[in-house]
């Protein structure tokens, strides 16, 4: 059982994840990103850190999937011509291919690692709150100021630039 | 509940990661670009939870919350920047947006 | 005040005129030379106060210090020091004064006092100097302010040429006398005047008779000994009051006054090789004054011989029987020397702003041959001069005679040979003399400017006056004891049955060279010796011209391939490979760079890959 469902989240993310990538259309691919999401949802479940699946459906499916459609749907582009793919491109491809093959190799060659003991700190709400407002607190802090500043450069880049230049 | 090792959940992040890339690398549309850098996020995500569960410790996870705040930012801010050149040059290909060569 | 607080002051007071000058009355001439003027007269002032007041001192600071090594500046103060201040002093305020009325019409008379306050500035401090560094660097400030002086009519080329040849020609010296320093630095460890006297007070530690000898080779640029003579002539492009004060009375003489400074390094081969240079400088200068025209040349010839006494004297060491170098405070040849450097700065001086009086008058003819008839003209002027003349040809009874005879007698008890050529100089001396006297002065006006002549003004007349009165008293053991302190009873005296020799020898010398100048040469515009034996005339010129066109020959040919040479192989390594190769490797790492800013997304991505890959091999051994 386990099994079965490891093998149906992994294909599920993979195959969405190269469906987004084959795509000629940008809403098909957006949607295909949302089914690569649920599949590393189940996968971050099989791991026992099902906070975080539920996390990163709120966060990546909610938002910013939404967000990408929201904008895709905004600037209605037509899909031009498609270009052949240059010299560069294919031979980085086929680089990045060459990459890929090796590591998946290595680690096939590599044996099942085993797993750690299930005790310790578990993965529930508690620990990390704790984990987060102890040990981690600095990078929340900055990541909270660095929130803000996101918004501020939001704000400030979808200003209208005409209107500043035309001001006496 | 896991009958494979670690080994497995790495590859699916190495597949997601070279995905993520290609997608990048032969993709022209900006916004299709983008998602395939999300991609790339979400894989090593991935590669972190899947370490942290086999090590036995939270900070794989707690690393996550932070990636997924960055990369919420950073696609706001990203899909900001693409909304004003695409005011600007009325067009998300990747090839015709080339004007600051040297 | 101290009187180490009144040299200080000696020394800075014509600093701060230039300097005042310089910032705020570049335009104002009136102003700037009356400021000139009066510091020329607070320096004499000082300069005599400190002499009456008697009292040697010494003091001195460190100015440059790196780690063990320092470079002093100090002031010695003693009799050598106070004669020289004083012939300084007064000479230059006589000088200052003539300008005032020598340079009235000048448009940049500014500039020229704010060069003579640069040039007293720059004397002092060699006077007073205490070390060779420092003796060195004042040294180059006297040649900077001859440069700037001489070039007062920069317009015209042959000022400028002039200029140049004279530092250029100083420098060679120099370069012989820094080497000099610094030798004596490292063979002696130090190069404090009075701690070297100390040191060299026996005469077992002796280093080498090179260091007397590069040493000397500062007076040789300074003092325009042979063969470093050619600038003194060509530096009469200056105004006359520069000829005057720096080219004959002060400058020049800064040559033999270091000579004295530094007489106890000397050795006897260097004395000789000294003695030689002299003699044969004397020798040539005076060949050559014959066949001047010039008014000014005549008198730059003439003092080029004079100078070569002076060296000469200073070779000539010691009297027999005296006890040998160092156990005196000066030898009796420096101390002749100093003495016929005395009475030279007041005849030469004299003469010159005689001969800038003449000028003056004339409307600024220098040719003898064009002027004339001025005896009755320009009396004071005439009456001055005729005093100058009769000083440099040794009348009894004027200064000339005595320091003359001084070194005369110590060539006659020393050295045979050189006695006889000096005495032979002796009468050429007078020759040309007399020659220049009467082609000026006498017969009648022979042309426009020499008949319009007029008799200068005050300013002018009155410093004639007062050097003609010290070129009459200078010579007496009163006078010159006063100046010179201890340095009088060294002076070489003949005594008994040489005495009368001296007396007769001196009277034969001046009664033959004069007299055969005044019958062979008549008032006359042209030059009788031309006329009647062009050969001797032509040879004569010949002599004068071959140094310079040896010199330029050799710079000609040798010096400027040399030049060449090197500018080529400065082109290829130093500028081409060494500059430009670096310049252009940067260039090339620059445009490499560029290359990363395609505009592109893609080469963007294909760069992350390029390090993804890089990344790969480092992790897995392979570098």
């Amino acid at each position: 059982m386990p099994n079965l469902l490891f093998y149906l989240f992994a294909f599920l993310s993979v195959g969405g994840a190269l469906l987004v990538v084959l795509n000629k259309n940008a809403v098909n691919a957006a949607m295909f990103l949302l089914v690569s999401l649920l599949g590393v949802a189940g996968l971050f479940v099989l791991l026992d850190a099902a906070l975080l699946a539920f996390v990163l459906l709120l966060v990546y499916a909610g938002a910013v999937v939404a967000l990408f459609l929201f904008i895709i749907m905004l600037l209605d582009t037509s899909p031009g011509a498609q270009k052949p793919f240059t010299a560069a491109a294919i031979g980085a491809a086929t680089i990045g291919g060459v990459l890929l093959l090796l590591g998946v190799r290595s680690l096939c060659k590599q044996g099942a690692m085993p797993l750690a003991p299930a005790g310790g700190m578990g993965p529930s709400l508690k620990n990390y709150a704790e984990q987060l407002f102890t040990t981690y607190l600095l990078p929340v802090q900055i990541v909270g100021f660095m929130l803000l500043i996101a918004m501020l450069g939001v704000i400030v880049l979808s200003k209208k630039f005409e209107v500043t230049e035309k001001a006496p | 509940m896991n009958p494979f090792g670690l080994n497995a959940y790495i590859l699916i992040s190495a597949l997601l990661f070279a995905i993520g890339f290609f997608g990048v690398l032969l993709r022209k549309n900006t916004l299709v670009i983008y998602m395939c850098l999300e991609l790339m996020l979400i894989a090593s995500t991935v590669a972190l939870v899947a370490f942290s569960r086999f090590n036995g410790t939270l900070d794989g996870g707690v690393f996550v919350f932070f990636i997924l705040t960055i990369a919420a930012a950073e696609v706001a801010v990203g899909l900001a920047i693409i909304v004003a050149l695409f005011r600007k040059r009325q067009t998300i290909a990747v090839d015709e947006l080339n004007t600051l060569k040297h | 005040m101290t009187m180490l607080q009144y040299a200080i002051a000696l020394l800075l007071l014509p600093l701060a005129s230039a300097a005042f000058i310089a910032l705020f009355l570049r335009r104002a001439g009136g102003p700037a030379a009356a400021l000139s003027t009066a510091a020329a007269a607070v320096i004499a002032v000082i300069s005599v106060m400190l002499l009456l007041n008697g009292g040697h001192f010494e003091s001195s600071v460190d100015w440059i210090r790196f780690g063990d090594f320092a470079i002093p500046i100090g002031i010695k103060f003693d009799d050598l020091a106070a004669l020289m201040l004083v012939i300084v002093g007064v000479v230059g305020f006589c000088v200052h004064v003539f300008s005032l009325g020598y340079m009235h019409d000048d448009p940049a008379r500014a500039r020229f006092f704010g060069g003579l306050s640069i040039f007293m500035f720059s004397m002092i401090g060699i006077v007073l100097a205490d070390n060779l560094f420092m003796i060195f660097i004042f040294w180059e400030l006297v040649g900077f302010s001859s440069y700037v002086l001489i070039n007062h009519y920069h317009e015209r080329q042959s000022a400028s040429d002039a200029a140049k040849k004279a530092f250029i020609v100083n420098r060679v010296g120099d370069w012989g006398f820094l080497l000099g320093i610094i030798w004596c630095y490292y063979c002696f460890g130090s190069v404090n005047l009075t701690t070297l006297a100390g040191l060299t007070g026996d005469e077992s530690v002796v280093c080498s008779k090179w260091i007397p000898l590069l040493l000397f080779c500062g007076a040789l640029g300074k003092s325009a000994q042979m063969p470093l003579q050619v600038w003194l002539p060509d530096a009469m492009e200056g105004p006359t009051p520069v000829s005057a004060l720096i080219h004959a009375a002060t400058m020049v003489a800064a040559g033999i006054y270091m000579l004295c400074r530094i007489h106890f390094l000397m050795v006897p081969d260097a004395l000789s090789v000294i003695m030689w240079t002299g003699t044969i400088t004397a020798l040539y200068a005076a060949l050559c004054a014959i066949v001047q025209s010039d008014i000014k040349k005549v008198l730059a010839y003439s003092t080029l011989s004079q100078l070569g006494y002076m060296v000469a004297a200073f070779g000539l060491g010691s009297l027999p029987g005296e006890p040998g170098m160092g156990k005196l405070a000066l030898t009796a040849g420096a101390a002749a020397a100093m003495f016929h450097l005395t009475t030279h700065a007041f005849f030469k001086g004299l003469l010159f702003l005689g001969s800038g009086s003449v000028i003056h008058g004339c409307h600024h003819e220098q040719d003898i041959f064009k002027m004339g008839g001025l005896m009755r003209k320009m009396p004071v002027t005439f009456l001055t001069f005729t005093i100058g003349v009769l000083a440099i040809i040794g009348l009894p009874g004027l200064a000339g005679f005595f320091s003359k005879d001084a070194i005369l007698y110590l060539a006659m008890e020393k050295n045979p040979a050189v006695f006889g050529i000096l005495v032979f100089t002796a009468v050429l001396t007078s020759f040309y003399m007399i020659r220049m006297w009467k082609i000026a002065f006498f017969g009648s006006a022979r042309s426009e400017s020499a008949s319009h002549a007029h008799e200068s003004g005050l300013s002018m007349t009155l410093p004639l006056l007062l050097l003609a009165a010290l070129s009459i008293a200078a010579g007496y053991s009163g006078v010159f004891g006063k100046l010179a302190g201890s340095i009088v009873h060294l002076v070489p005296e003949a005594e008994g049955s040489t005495h009368t020799t001296m007396v007769l020898i001196s009277v034969g010398i001046l009664l033959i060279g004069a007299g055969s100048a005044w019958f062979f040469y008549q008032a006359a515009s042209t030059d009788a010796l031309e006329e009647k034996s062009p050969g001797a005339f032509g040879a004569l010129e010949w002599l004068k011209e071959s140094f310079d066109r040896l010199y330029n020959y050799y710079v000609a040919k040798i010096q400027q391939r040399f030049a060449m040479l090197l500018n080529f192989l400065e082109q290829i390594f130093l500028a081409g490979l060494i500059i430009r190769g670096f310049a252009g490797l940067v260039g090339l790492v620059g445009y490499g760079a560029r290359a990363l800013y395609a505009g592109s997304l893609n080469a963007y991505v294909y760069w992350f890959l390029l390090g993804a890959v890089l990344l790969w091999a480092f992790a897995a051994g392979i570098f």
